[in-house]
């Protein structure tokens, strides 16, 4: 449903543009919203605190270092939820 | 656990999934799992330990609980009703006494009841004293935790151990010349304190849901996971216990599965392979590499089998009671890289010590005005991480090494990632080759995990070099 929204489409384009920018080296790569990102060992547990770091100075959000694991977030579509939900 | 103990409490939890919902469900399960930190509990060569060791992880998770939680009116009457079990299967277990052969609960013989109503009391006023200094509660937290670590480091240091085992005998008094390393068999306390410090540390940060003292206690002395985990966290066990999962006969059917899945990979599997796996007494028999290959590979597959199988067990009780554990294990064995193995095995703790140490560690050393290259933090995070939780295991030098191992492991994997990354970007690998290069992969990395459990088998570094001396053929 969210996934139609432009300001999810403007965070999932930013998270994955900083993703394959920075953390993967990648900058031609492209992400699935649904691809895992934790469990498919796309992130590791450094880069994890960095991303952490980079959404707070981004979107203004906190993420927990207790939420920096697969069970919290494993995909851009569901960070991007979270970064949603505690904006509004 | 034994054979016995599990049978118990296989029918004790389908018991409970068949008959009781709701309030009666909850103390049940409450009285359950008290009972059980008694019955688990193994004995000690010291007088009346194998008792009052229960009682201090009793004492300890109210005590948490009432520094972790703010009072709350509405739950006065249910409170009541808590205390009153919590104290009532205390003082039951010490009357098991004077049942004279019908006593069964505890490995030797409870202390004499009056000797329980007096702690019980002292308990009970020390309760009700922490609560009138919700002021301090900050300081008290901070003297808690302070107060958990401290327990751990006596208990497994062994000359700590050594003493401590000789003050209390001496305390209750035995000859304290006889004391030794192994007297403080204290079931459990090494998921109770982590499941503790977390409780601690999440009430420091105001993240933890409002729950109550029955609820908490069933969490930290949950049945299953006293002996070996999971390492799971308040909020989501209490999720789960609270709305449980309402299909029974499913949850029971995959629950038994579990459970035999366990029992098998435990008490058949792991306890054949036990006899020819590495220990301190073949590491010194075996001359020849071959042979000493053969043992390693054999301890580091009963190592899984034995911890999986206990987790199995755990997560199966758990499931025929509605309640989804954490898992702890997903194929490590299998894992291509050191990152992705430890991102399979014994998963709770690394998740636990990623939450409360790796995590605010490098997010301290990334956000904060350092400006230090990625290299010396990704070090330091990883060697702080891995050798605590090599320490965990015991306070030796073999399992700080073992920690250190991983550790130096897992960085040459971040930097190996990394200097991949920049140099080889969109390069199209032909499957064929991608299948060997993944096959030497996890060929390397089972053999660094399994070559370093040689220091987290054996209890000493220069048995440990002894091995490694006949496993490259380099022994006299």
């Amino acid at each position: 449903m969210s996934i139609l929204n432009p300001m999810n489409n403007h965070i999932l384009s930013t998270l994955s543009e900083y993703i394959t920018t920075e953390i993967l080296k990648q900058p031609n790569r492209s992400l699935a919203p649904d691809q895992p990102l934790i469990s498919g060992g796309l992130i590791d547990s450094f880069s994890l605190v960095d991303l952490a770091l980079f959404i707070e100075n981004t979107f203004g959000v906190h993420i927990e270092d207790t939420e920096l694991n697969a069970e919290t977030f494993d995909t851009l579509h569901e960070l991007s939820e979270i970064i949603q939900t505690r904006q509004s | 656990m034994t054979l016995q103990h599990i049978l118990y409490f296989t029918v004790f939890t389908i018991v409970i999934s068949r008959l009781s919902h709701g309030l009666f469900r909850h103390y049940l399960l409450l009285t359950g799992s008290l009972f059980a930190v008694f019955w688990l509990q193994p004995a000690s060569s010291i007088r009346n330990l194998d008792f009052w060791l229960p009682v201090v992880s009793i004492g300890m998770v109210v005590i948490i609980w009432i520094l972790t939680q703010p009072k709350n009116p509405d739950r006065k009457h249910k409170l009541r009703l808590e205390i009153l079990i919590i104290s009532g299967v205390v003082t039951f277990i010490g009357a098991t006494r004077y049942f004279g052969n019908l006593c069964c609960l505890t490995a030797t013989r409870p202390p004499p009841i009056i000797q329980i109503i007096i702690v019980l009391t002292i308990l009970g006023c020390f309760g009700l004293l922490l609560q009138h200094f919700s002021q301090i509660q900050k300081s008290l937290l901070w003297l808690a935790g302070i107060l958990i670590i401290v327990i751990f480091i006596l208990l497994k240091y062994d000359i700590y151990a050594l003493h401590l085992s000789q003050f209390l005998r001496n305390w209750m008094g035995q000859d304290p010349s006889l004391a030794t390393t192994s007297d403080l068999p204290w079931l459990g306390y090494s998921y109770l304190a982590f499941r503790l410090l977390h409780t601690i540390r999440d009430a420091q940060g105001k993240k933890l849901p409002d729950y109550s003292l029955g609820e908490f206690t069933t969490y930290a002395l949950f049945f299953p996971a006293l002996t070996a985990g999971p390492i799971d966290r308040s909020e989501r066990f209490i999720r789960d216990y609270r709305s449980p999962s309402q299909e029974t006969n499913r949850n029971t059917w995959i629950g038994l599965q579990r459970v035999l899945v366990g029992l098998l990979k435990k008490f058949v599997l792991a306890d054949s392979l036990a006899l020819f796996a590495l220990n301190s007494q073949n590491a010194n028999q075996v001359g020849a590499p071959i042979w000493m290959w053969i043992v390693l590979y054999t301890y580091s597959l009963r190592l899984y089998l034995d911890f999986s199988g206990y987790t199995d067990i755990a997560l199966g009780l758990g499931a025929i009671v509605g309640i989804n554990l954490p898992e702890n294990f997903n194929a490590p064995y299998f894992r291509t890289n050191l990152t992705a193995f430890w991102n399979s095995w014994h998963i709770t703790l690394a998740n636990w010590f990623r939450a409360y140490l790796f995590n605010p560690l490098t997010r301290f050393l990334r956000g904060g005005n350092f400006k230090l290259p990625v290299w010396p933090i990704v070090l330091v995070g990883q060697i702080t991480t891995m050798t605590l939780i090599g320490l965990w295991h015991g306070i030796t030098w073999n399992f700080f090494i073992w920690g250190l191992w991983h550790a130096l492991g897992l960085f040459v994997h971040n930097r190996w990632t990394e200097w991949r990354r920049r140099r080889i970007i969109n390069i199209e690998i032909h499957p064929w080759k991608q299948k060997y290069i993944s096959f030497f992969s996890w060929l390397i990395t089972f053999h660094y995990v399994t070559l370093g459990w040689v220091w987290f088998a054996l209890p000493g570094t220069d048995i440990s070099g002894r091995v490694f001396s006949t496993l490259f053929g380099l022994g006299s």
